[in-house]
C-alpha cells in the first residue's frame, strides 16, 4: 500500500467515486427534506457536515499508505481509549492508563513490523497474543505500587479498555497488511458506516417496536432489520472489492457488518448507560466522541479479519 | 454486590478548548506531558538567552500551599517565577492571568492553560468569583498561587500601586506570602514589543510573610496591599544596589 498503488488501484478509484456519490446524494436528500418538506433536520446537517470532513480524511489516509493507516488508527484507538478512561474515571489512575497506552502503541508496532523470522510486514503471531502480555503488564501495576483499594475496578476497566478499544479495533489497522488491503479496508469502513446510517434512517422512517429499550431507547427492530437487509446486499454490489470471495464469504461479510455493527453500537451504549452519560466525548460535532463513531468498527474488524484469514490463509 | 462508582470527568461533554478554558481543569496526561516539555524548554531558554539569575530560593516554603506576589512588567514574569519553582511543583503552580486577555482567543488559551497553567482571573466583572477560586486553591495543600497585584503589566517599568484585592484575599488566610522582584524584564520585553531582547534577568525572592492574624475588612486589605508593595520595593532597591 502506497500512494502510487492507491492511484493505480481500481478498487480505490471505485470507492472514491462511490463515497462522493453517496455524500452528494445524502446532501441532496437532506436539502429536499429541509427546503421542500420544511422539516427541522439541523442536527442531521451537523452530522452530515462532519462526514464531509471525515470522508476525505479516511480516503486520504488510505492513499498515504500502510504506515499512515496503521499509525493513524492507533492514534484513533488512543483517543478512543482516552474518552473511555475519562468517562469511567479510570483516567485518574495514570499508571494504569499509561500501561494501556503502551499496549496500544504495541498494537500499532506489531502491525507495522515483520516477524523476526522474516516474511511480509505484520507480526501476526505477536499481534494475536498481545492481550496476554498487556494484561500481564496491567496486573503488575497494583503490585508495583503496593495498592489494593479500587484496584480490581481499575484493572477491569483497563483490560476492557485495552482489549476492546485498543486491540480489537487494532485489527482494522492489521488488515492493511493483507494482499487485498484496499478492498478489505474500504469495504469494511464503508459498509459499517452505511449500516449505521441505514439503521438510523430505517428507524426514523418505519421504527415502531423498541429493540433494546434499556440500552438504547432510540433503536427499533425495524431499523435493525432494515440495516441488516442493506448490509446483506452490499457485499454483492461491492464485489469488485474482493473478487475472490464466493457466495458464502459474501453472505458472511454481510452478516458480520449487519449484525456485528449493531452489536458494537449497543456495546458502547451499555458502557455509556452504566456510566450515565449521553455522548462519550465532543470531538466530532454532530456525532459525539471518536468512540461514538467507531463503535461498530471495533466489533466487526476482528471478525472480518478472521473471516478472510480462515478462508484465504493470509497469515 | 455494590455497584461500581464511576467518577466521570466533569468536562466530558466539552470540546478541548472549552476544557482548557474552565477552572479548575481536569488533570490530563497529554497536557501535563506538554507542559513539562514546555517548562524544560522555557527554563533552558531563560538561562541561555536571558542569563536568568535567581537569589533567595531558600525562602520558598517546601510543603504547604503558598502565594507568590511580584511586580508585573512583561510576559516573562510568570515564566521566570515558574522557573524558580522545582519541577515537581509545575502542575500545582497557578499564575493568575487576565481572563479577558488570555482566555478569549484560542491560541492564547493554549499557551495560558497548557504552558503557563494559568488561573483565569476575571479582573473586570467577576472579581469576587475569581478571588473565591484563589481561596479554594489555597485551601488545598501543595498549591502555589502566583499573583501580580498591580493587575496589569506596567507601561513604564516602574512598580505600580498594589490593588487592595490582594489584601482582601490574604487577610485571615493561613498561607505564607512570598514577595518577589524581577529586574530586567521590562527592558527585555515591554508591552507592545513582539519578541524579547536578550537582556539579563534577575529574580530576587524575599522572606515569606503571614497575614493569618489580620481581620478581613477594607482597612486590613489596603494595609496588606501596601505592606506587600513595600516588600517588593525593598527587593527592587536591593537589586539596584547590586
Amino acid at each position: 500500500m502506497n500512494w502510487r498503488s492507491a492511484w493505480e488501484s481500481d478498487v480505490v478509484r471505485h470507492f472514491v467515486g462511490l463515497v462522493w456519490g453517496v455524500l452528494a446524494l445524502a446532501g441532496l436528500a437532506l436539502s429536499i427534506v429541509t427546503w421542500v418538506f420544511k422539516k427541522d433536520v439541523r442536527s442531521i446537517w451537523a452530522t452530515y457536515r462532519s462526514w464531509l470532513v471525515m470522508a476525505p480524511l479516511v480516503l486520504g489516509g488510505i492513499f498515504a499508505g500502510r504506515v499512515v493507516v496503521i499509525v493513524g488508527l492507533a492514534l484513533v484507538a488512543g483517543i478512543g481509549f482516552k474518552e473511555f478512561a475519562r468517562a469511567t474515571g479510570l483516567y485518574r489512575d495514570w499508571w494504569m492508563t499509561g500501561a494501556v497506552y503502551l499496549g496500544i502503541a504495541a498494537v500499532g508496532l506489531t502491525s507495522l513490523v515483520s516477524p523476526p523470522n522474516g516474511g511480509p510486514p505484520g507480526w501476526y503471531g505477536l499481534f494475536m497474543t498481545l492481550p496476554v502480555y498487556v494484561i500481564a503488564l496491567l496486573l503488575l501495576v497494583p503490585i508495583a505500587r503496593n495498592r489494593t483499594q479500587g484496584q480490581l475496578q481499575a484493572l477491569a476497566l483497563a483490560i476492557v479498555g485495552f482489549v476492546y478499544i485498543g486491540w480489537m479495533f487494532g485489527h482494522l489497522g492489521f488488515l492493511a497488511n493483507a494482499p487485498h488491503a484496499y478492498g478489505y479496508l474500504l469495504y469494511l469502513i464503508f459498509a459499517v458506516e452505511l449500516n449505521d446510517v441505514a439503521a438510523f434512517t430505517c428507524g426514523k422512517l418505519f421504527g415502531r417496536h423498541k429493540f433494546r429499550s434499556e440500552i438504547s431507547p432510540n433503536k427499533t427492530w425495524e431499523g435493525a432489520l432494515g440495516a441488516l437487509a442493506v448490509s446483506l446486499t452490499l457485499p454483492w454490489l461491492l464485489r469488485f472489492s474482493f473478487p475472490h470471495f464466493g457466495p458464502l464469504q459474501l453472505v458472511l461479510a454481510g452478516l458480520i457488518v449487519g449484525v456485528g455493527g449493531q452489536l458494537g453500537d449497543l456495546s458502547i451504549s451499555v458502557i455509556k448507560r452504566d456510566v450515565r452519560i449521553k455522548n462519550i466525548g465532543a470531538v466530532i460535532p454532530g456525532h459525539g466522541g471518536i468512540l461514538d463513531r467507531v463503535d461498530s468498527l471495533i466489533y466487526t474488524a476482528p471478525l472480518f479479519l478472521h473471516l478472510v484469514d480462515y478462508y484465504y490463509r493470509i497469515w | 454486590m455494590e455497584p461500581w462508582r464511576y467518577e466521570t470527568a466533569e468536562d466530558l461533554d466539552q470540546p478541548l478548548v472549552e476544557r482548557l478554558r474552565r477552572f479548575p481543569r481536569e488533570p490530563d496526561m497529554l497536557v501535563y506531558g506538554l507542559r513539562s516539555m514546555a517548562a524544560l524548554t522555557v527554563r533552558g531558554w531563560l538561562r541561555l538567552w536571558h542569563r536568568l539569575e535567581i537569589t533567595g530560593r531558600q525562602h520558598l516554603p517546601a510543603a504547604d500551599s503558598f502565594v507568590i506576589v511580584a511586580n508585573h512588567a512583561s510576559h516573562l514574569d510568570a515564566l521566570c517565577l515558574l522557573a524558580a519553582l522545582p519541577l515537581s511543583k509545575l502542575h500545582r503552580a497557578f499564575p493568575a492571568a487576565a481572563a479577558d486577555y488570555f482566555f478569549e482567543s484560542v491560541p492564547r488559551v493554549w499557551i495560558a492553560a497548557v504552558v503557563v497553567n494559568a488561573l483565569p482571573f476575571a479582573r473586570q466583572s467577576h472579581v469576587r468569583q475569581s478571588l473565591a477560586l484563589c481561596h479554594a486553591l489555597l485551601a488545598n495543600p501543595g498549591n502555589v498561587l502566583i499573583l501580580f497585584p498591580e493587575g496589569t503589566r506596567s507601561t513604564t517599568g516602574e512598580l505600580g500601586r498594589f490593588k487592595p484585592g490582594i489584601g482582601a484575599l490574604l487577610a485571615g488566610c493561613d498561607v505564607p506570602v512570598v514577595p518577589c522582584h524581577l529586574a530586567g524584564a521590562f527592558h527585555a520585553w515591554p508591552k507592545g514589543r513582539a519578541l524579547p531582547r536578550p537582556t539579563k534577568l534577575r529574580l530576587r525572592i524575599g522572606a515569606p510573610r503571614h497575614f493569618a492574624a489580620a481581620v478581613p475588612g477594607k482597612e486590613s486589605a489596603c494595609a496588606i496591599a501596601a505592606e506587600l508593595e513595600q516588600a517588593v520595593r525593598e527587593l527592587q532597591k536591593n537589586h539596584d544596589r547590586d
